[in-house]
């Protein structure tokens, strides 16, 4: 449970941001008043800022300063300027990191992670990333897949195909989501290694006894049916 | 000197007539006396020779001024003599400069305002882009899917936009730096796998075990590889066909190829590839080419120092090759 401040003028991006960190348990503060966003961030008292460069008062680089002079929290920004100028601007001015717009859930879920543990340590609170579907919960960070009283171990994109799965039980997940899922810049993945991975993950569910849930939609994809008793 | 030789030419015509003319008249009213008329001839030839010759020094430089092709639009430089017609044409010279001068400095600066509005507006609709991105990142259906291949699309013509207005302030942009080719590449196919993935192609990298390294900008860089990678997947028709990428040392020299197997370039069109706004028949054949690619892929790789080159077969494949 953190304190996150979002500063971006954009409403509906600040508040998909927020949404989806929201999500991870973390509790999230908008600006309201773009004349006094370093007091409203610092009322707020957060463990991070997410800061955009462009604002209609001030910009992003400012604020950074402001909030600077009197908290240490981590602070990720978010630019559409992807130069390596803008970048070093943006630590000079007091930033961690830095994220170029437009970017994925993944990403900001990532560094926001990375940032909260390097400066509070804690590995597990908060940003746990579990998913749970009829008592069958994933871990993402762990690499774990548990039933009841039993856990096995997933490789990593053995996790990444089944988080994809949970995520929307019962409905298709198209073989080019999970494809660019779990491409890797080392490792190309086509469609034969697709086969390949999904087959291990049926291999895996069968190590917690279920059978049959992951079906295949020939020439579209994947869909995973709770087949599987709840415990309780 | 010819100048004025050439500018005094009337009167040398009118003098002579006029001494032809005086000594007719005397010689018809019997005042005959051949070596009188030719003293005075003589004497007046010396007089205007003086006259001459005075007028000549005192406008040599407005002369040699006239003489002399404008290389610049500045002030006419050199000094003038104070005698009238040079500081006519100077100071006529100098209202023209300024005059040209303040007229360009409006257009420059309208350039310049120009092209600082469109980049600040390609930057504010990555805004809006986000946004529709992460929206889509929560579906999976066919129609989400075709937007975000549109939604693609958009990114890369933004891209282009800006870096088309910014490569005529192409130096203060500049940030050069030692960068590993392999790595770059990894990172370049790996953002852009949607693009593989959506066209069934896979890429393949050939990279020289110890690693390539070259001296250039990543930005600049990375867009040119990009432009190139977007051609490969753009002109390869077959589904799992492979697009290759290189990197190795060649003499001394760090070589990168992206090569295709796609509909390849007829030979006719070879030679214009990196004119602006050429398409030639592929462009006509496939939709959304805008002929810009490659033309700005050749003008950074020019201005970063890179040497680019292209190959193709028509219907076997076309190989791009940069050397640094």
């Amino acid at each position: 449970m953190y304190n996150i401040f979002i500063v971006e003028d954009d409403p509906q991006l600040a508040a998909l941001l927020g949404e989806h960190l929201g999500r991870f348990g973390h509790r999230i503060g908008r600006v309201r008043d773009w004349e006094h966003v370093g007091e409203e961030c610092l009322a707020f008292d957060p463990h991070l800022v997410l800061m955009d460069v462009n604002l209609p008062r001030y910009d992003g680089y400012y604020w950074c300063r402001q909030i600077r002079r009197s908290s240490t929290c981590p602070i990720l920004f978010l630019s559409a300027r992807e130069g390596k100028m803008d970048q070093v601007m943006a630590l000079e001015n007091g930033a961690d990191d830095y994220i170029t717009k437009p970017f994925d859930y993944e990403l900001v879920t990532a560094k926001v992670g990375s940032l909260l543990r390097r400066a509070y340590g804690s590995y597990a609170s908060g940003s746990d990333r579990t998913t749970t579907v009829a008592g069958l919960t994933l871990d993402c960070e762990r690499l774990q897949l548990s039933l009841r009283d039993r856990r096995i171990e997933l490789s990593h994109t053995e996790s990444q195909i089944l988080d994809e799965l949970l995520r929307r039980p019962e409905q298709l997940v198209s073989r080019d989501r999970l494809l660019e899922r779990i491409w890797d810049e080392h490792a190309f993945v086509d469609d034969n290694t697709l086969n390949v991975y999904v087959n291990r993950v049926r291999k895996k569910l069968a190590q917690l006894e279920i059978d049959g849930a992951i079906q295949t939609v020939r020439g579209a994809g994947y869909r995973l049916l709770p087949v599987w008793e709840p415990p309780g | 000197m010819r100048l004025f030789l050439k500018d005094q030419l009337p009167l040398f015509v009118l003098y002579i007539a006029q001494l032809v003319l005086i000594t007719l008249i005397y010689w018809l009213d019997g005042y005959r006396k051949p070596a009188i008329s030719l003293y005075a001839v003589l004497l007046s030839t010396a007089a205007l020779g003086l006259y001459l010759g005075y007028r000549y020094a005192a406008n040599r430089t407005f002369y040699r001024r006239l003489e002399q092709p404008l290389t610049t639009l500045s002030a006419s430089p050199g000094s003038f003599q104070p005698s009238p017609l040079p500081e006519a044409l100077h100071r006529l010279l100098q209202e023209q400069a300024r005059l040209y001068q303040a007229d360009l400095l409006g257009y420059r600066s309208q350039i310049e305002a120009h092209i600082q509005f469109i980049n600040q507006w390609a930057h504010q609709m990555k805004t809006p882009l986000s946004v529709i991105h992460l929206l889509l990142q929560e579906r999976d259906d066919p129609q989400s899917s075709a937007i975000g291949d549109e939604l693609d699309k958009l990114r890369k013509g933004l891209d282009m936009v800006l870096y088309t207005a910014r490569l005529d302030s192409f130096e203060q942009d500049l940030h050069v730096e030692s960068l590993e080719l392999g790595a770059l590449i990894r990172r370049i196919v790996s953002d852009q796998r949607r693009l593989f993935i959506r066209n069934r192609l896979s890429p393949r990298l050939e990279l020289e075990a110890a690693g390539v390294t070259v001296v250039s900008d990543e930005k600049w860089l990375v867009f040119v590889i990009t432009q190139l990678l977007t051609n490969a997947v753009r002109y390869t028709i077959a589904d799992n066909a492979v697009i290759s990428f290189r990197a190795r040392t060649e003499a001394g020299r760090a070589v990168l190829e992206v090569e295709d197997a796609g509909v390849g370039i007829p030979d006719a069109d070879l030679p214009r590839v990196f004119d602006p706004y050429f398409t030639g028949t592929n462009g006509r054949a496939f939709a959304e080419s805008t002929g810009m690619g490659l033309y700005l892929a050749r003008q950074i790789c020019d201005k970063l120092g890179h040497q680019i080159e292209i190959a193709s077969v028509q219907g076997e494949g076309t190989r791009v090759r940069i050397t640094f």
